[in-house]
């Protein structure tokens, strides 16, 4: 499903370039369910945000389902990304001023779908994750794992081939943090296609495959017997 | 406190550009504010310089025949009333000043026109001027005494002392003076007109055959009064003095069609009589408003920034909380930046005002400038009552704003649904304004254009006319002379005269058409006399009949003792209307008028010479073969219009050195009649961009808090798949909203208060929707222009880079 080639990323500031990522090589499977792990600083986030799109390679090939995409413009990235992809973040990133439900949402809102349907995915999607009862609260009125809840319930909504996630349980107690994996080995054991980067070697492991990262490379990669 | 200063300077430092709009755009305000308070202050301090200003009245006469076009009040009154009034009432304290615009100082057989009034040797009971050299009071007595004013004296003797010297003054007829006194320069905000003041001649002036007669108005006549209880006494006297004197000319019950209003001298600028009376007063009523809502949208513009910077210095006050600050403090803080903040913006303003003064007093034909007396108080205090209004606001919100909340990782606090419907209600207000400013505007310019443009019933470009013809000083065989040069010069193709010239030049005189059993006498027309080649040379538009030639003798009515016997007239649409004639042709050959008819010849298309603002009831035309008295004269000509003005003025100076000339393009003098109406719609339009730009600086202020706030949103939408243009769209979508909706408040109000001022207007334009569509277009591609690069900035920037933002 993916396949990234020498991908690397620099940032340039005004004396100092910064090599964030050197020389990746990934591969994922479709239905795969793979975990980023590393130290702080390694270019983790920035390889997740890469897969993404939201950031560009700044070297080497980025094959999404048998087409390159690394200098694609920018209208067909944010096409993928709506039609095909789904985030959830480490802090949650939902927006203060809509509604939970006007947030899940917000997955579907820039595709045209007939109206009925999209309220039906969306209180799917809401039903899901176990929200649907604080669908008419604002985002700070939710506890953490509901918020987190939230926006994995964002992420599905558009029934993404892959669900990328950015350390989901960062900021969440253990309790929500399980609650939370538990939803996301479901939607692999339904086929959804998941990279996860998280720093808990429990979580981890809930994962089939991990990636082990240090200074923007790829150490190892060790897949768990099915 | 001194912390608090630092981290202000910082705040201030850190965001600049909005810093510059917010103190730039109050500056703006303030100036604008400023400058208007001048205005206003300036019109509404007309005669207040004057000592016991508020003991002085005007002398009005009133005529309240009903359905009569000549009703109204006039501020003038008849040559001989006080001397009535004085044997009536013995001691009243008045005087009379005659003259004023007219007459000149003659030198070496050159006329230059002056101010030059008659007064009573009363004069200095009634208006005390301060005297610079010489004597005052009394000096009057003296037949043969001048006083001039101060700008006068160094006009004609520089630095000599002029007590002593003589001056030839024409008025009436060039008489020798000896300067007696020099008063104080009349300031500019006064209605009174003296450089000169000579004695009233004991006896009435040649050619003031009305001098004494009822119901004419050729002065203006002052009383005083020690309180306003002896001037309302004296009032009531009034009307049995009226029947008793005005007998004779107006017949018995004379007070009840004639009366003598006293209008307080203080009160006369701004209640004016006449069709102008309400425009001035709306125009100084108006431009206060506009002042004031100026500083107003400047203000809460200034909270409106100042609300959304506090929001960035969340943090800051959090931390001070933290360490102990207590909400008092901080409401100190931030009310005394705010005061700092106004202070510096006033300081600015003052600067502004200064800087744009001298363009205001260009379009607004003023001579403005700033008080410093009068304008530091007020910005002080203009700047303790903006300071505190504009800093409590943000200072509440943002000391109860909870500490942990603001010190948490969550992002920056964003303000809140409420807070933003409020910030955006404030940027509807000022778009409000600024649109209601932009159609006032828009509609002022097209109806002056169409005033200037439209049809007058003449043609009236390539003529010009000569005013000064109609001077008492000149004797007919010299306004011959006169006329005769000007009729040889090269270039000039026809001359005509008559008694009348547009721009209100020449006389007016109201005539009844007796017609037996109609109310008070009949219709009253504007009776014009013409010379031979007047209806040719004006271009004037033969509706039916003829106009007058010399062909048929029986049209000339120079010999009013024959006008028993019938004259043959020319009507003017509008006359023959008011006659009920159905159409022109019906006209011709009727005959009205008891006892002395009037035969209509013809009628033509209505020529205006007077302001739309009045109405037109209508002339008749009668005919002198040779030339009418105190003619206008009308030069129909080719070629360039300044060098035939300057050969005409020549020819003057040889012919006619005793009286200045007064002469100018009819284009010149038709525009002089919407001069007020001009400075206006220059005012107006100043008002509207600065408006408008105040409202774009709102609106920037917004965007640029809006965007900046959220660009994590941005990044959360993009990186769900919106794309750029998306994003582009819903951002200036969001931010013209609020224009929209001030685009539809506007509307009514504008179509409201537009149709009161086109009301004061006998020929307007209307009002199409096309101007309201237009302005409302404008306000939107302004803001959208204003709020674009903004949301293109945040709406393109990379969703990681957005989610990552703080």
């Amino acid at each position: 499903m993916i396949q990234l080639q020498d991908v690397s990323r620099t940032y340039a500031s005004d004396e100092v370039e910064t090599t964030a990522l050197g020389g990746i090589d990934l591969h994922v499977e479709g239905g795969e369910f793979v975990a980023i792990m590393g130290p702080s600083g390694c270019g983790k986030s920035t390889l997740l945000n890469i897969l993404g799109t939201i950031d560009r390679p700044s070297g080497g090939r980025y094959v999404f389902e048998g087409e390159d995409i690394a200098r694609a413009p920018e209208a067909e990235l944010a096409k993928l990304r709506r039609d095909r992809l789904g985030f959830v973040f480490q802090s949650f990133n939902l927006i203060d001023e809509l509604t939970i439900a006007e947030n899940v949402a917000l997955g579907l809102a820039y595709r045209s779908m007939p109206a009925r349907e999209k309220k039906d995915r969306i209180a799917a999607a809401m039903d899901r994750v176990g929200i649907a009862h604080r669908q008419r609260h604002h985002p700070h009125q939710l506890s953490g794992g509901q918020q987190q809840r939230a926006a994995i319930a964002r992420a599905i909504v558009g029934e993404p081939r892959l669900i990328l996630a950015d350390e989901p349980t960062g900021n969440l107690d253990t309790a929500n943090g399980a609650q939370v994996m538990e939803i996301l080995q479901q939607l692999n054991a339904e086929g959804a296609t998941i990279v996860m980067v998280t720093h808990s070697p429990a979580h981890a492991d809930i994962a089939k495959r991990t990636v082990h990262m240090l200074d923007g490379r790829i150490l190892a990669s060790a897949r768990l017997a099915a | 406190m001194h912390s608090a200063l630092v981290s202000f300077y910082r705040t201030v430092v850190r965001h600049k550009l909005h810093t510059a709009l917010d103190i730039g755009g109050l500056a703006l305000g303030i100036a604008v504010f400023l400058t208007l308070a001048l205005y206003v202050r300036f019109e509404t301090s007309f005669e207040r310089w004057l000592p016991h200003h508020e003991q002085i009245y005007v002398v009005g006469t009133e005529v309240h025949l009903p359905g009569s076009v000549i009703n109204g009040v006039y501020p003038a009154t008849m040559g001989g009333l006080l001397e009535q009034m004085q044997a009536a009432f013995p001691g009243l304290t008045g005087t009379r000043m005659r003259g004023g615009t007219g007459g000149g100082v003659v030198r070496d057989g050159v006329t230059t026109k002056e101010d030059v009034t008659q007064v009573d040797a009363s004069f200095f009971d009634v208006f005390a001027l301060p005297m610079v050299a010489g004597q005052g009071a009394g000096a009057l007595r003296d037949p043969a005494a001048v006083l001039i004013s101060r700008a006068v004296a160094a006009r004609y003797f520089g630095h000599d002392d002029p007590i002593g010297q003589t001056l030839t003054i024409a008025l009436d007829a060039p008489v020798r003076y000896h300067v007696a006194g020099v008063f104080e320069d009349i300031p500019a905000n006064s209605d009174l007109k003296a450089g000169l003041l000579i004695p009233m001649p004991s006896l009435p002036p040649p050619g003031e055959w009305a001098w004494n007669k009822w119901g004419t108005a050729s002065l203006t006549t002052y009383l005083r009064f020690p309180t306003p209880a002896a001037a309302a006494a004296f009032a009531a006297k009034l009307p049995p003095f009226v029947d008793a004197r005005a007998r004779p000319d107006v017949g018995p019950g004379a007070s009840k069609w004639l009366s003598l209003p006293l209008m307080p001298l203080r009160d006369v600028h701004l209640h004016p009589v006449g069709a102008e009376s309400a425009s001035r007063r709306m125009m100084v009523a108006v431009l206060g408003a506009i002042g004031l809502m100026t500083l107003a949208i400047a203000v809460f513009n200034h909270v409106n920034l100042a609300t959304a910077r506090g929001i960035l210095r969340a943090r800051e006050v959090a931390l001070r909380k933290v360490t102990g600050a207590t909400r008092a403090t901080l409401i100190r803080q931030f009310v005394g930046e705010a005061v700092l903040m106004v202070g510096l913006a006033a300081l600015v303003g003052l600067a502004l005002a200064e800087v744009g003064l001298p363009f205001v007093n260009a379009a607004a034909g003023t001579s403005l400038t700033v008080p410093y007396g009068w304008a530091l108080p007020l910005l002080v205090l203009l700047t303790g009552v903006v300071g505190f209004l504009a800093g409590f606001y943000p200072a509440i919100v943002q000391s109860t704003y909870p500490a942990a909340a603001a010190l948490s990782a969550a992002p920056a606090p964003a303000g809140g649904r409420g807070k933003r419907r409020l910030r955006e209600a404030l940027i509807v207000l000022q778009f409000t304004l600024a649109i209601i400013f932009a159609i006032g505007t828009l509609v002022m310019m097209l109806e002056v254009a169409h005033l200037r443009g439209s049809d007058l019933g003449f043609q009236r470009r390539g003529l010009i006319t000569v005013a000064s013809l109609a001077d008492k000083g000149l004797a007919p065989d010299q306004v011959r002379s006169v006329v005769s040069a000007i009729r040889r010069l090269p270039g000039v193709n026809s001359i005509g005269l008559a008694t009348a010239g547009p721009g209100g030049d020449g006389s007016s005189i109201a005539d009844a058409i007796e017609t037996p059993g109609q109310a008070n006498g009949g219709p009253i027309l504007q009776l014009v006399s013409v010379g031979p080649g007047f209806f040719d040379t004006y271009g004037a538009r033969l509706l039916a009949g003829r106009v007058f030639d010399g062909r048929h003798p029986g049209d000339d009515s120079s010999n009013w003792k024959r006008w028993n016997a019938g004259r043959m007239i020319v009507l003017s649409r509008q006359a023959a209307q008011t006659l009920g004639f159905a159409t022109p042709g019906d006209a011709i050959g009727r005959t009205v008028g008891y006892p002395r008819p009037r035969t209509i010849v013809g009628v033509i298309e209505d020529m205006r010479f007077l302001s739309t603002h009045q109405p037109d009831g209508g002339s008749y035309y009668i005919f002198y073969p040779d030339q009418p008295p105190q003619p206008v004269a009308a030069v129909r000509f080719r070629g360039d219009p300044r060098a035939m003005l300057d050969r005409i003025a020549s020819v003057w100076r040889r012919e006619a050195p005793q009286v200045p000339f007064r002469g100018d393009t009819v284009d010149a003098r038709i525009a002089s009649l919407y001069e007020v109406d001009t400075r206006a719609m220059r005012l107006f339009t100043i008002g509207a961009m600065l408006a408008l730009m105040i409202a774009c600086i709102g609106l920037y202020g917004l965007a640029a808090f809006d965007t900046a706030r959220r660009v994590r949103e941005i990044g959360i939408r993009k990186t769900l798949g919106a794309s750029t243009t998306e994003m582009l769209r819903m951002l200036v979508g969001q931010f013209l909203r609020p224009v929209v909706v001030a685009t539809v408040l506007a509307w009514p109000i504008a179509f409201y208060a537009m149709r009161q001022w086109l009301a004061a207007f006998a020929d307007r334009i209307a009002l199409s929707p096309l101007y309201f569509l237009g302005a409302g277009a404008a306000a939107l591609v302004i803001a959208a222009a204003t709020v674009l690069a903004q949301s293109w900035r945040v709406a393109r920037a990379e969703p990681a880079r957005a989610l990552r933002y703080e």
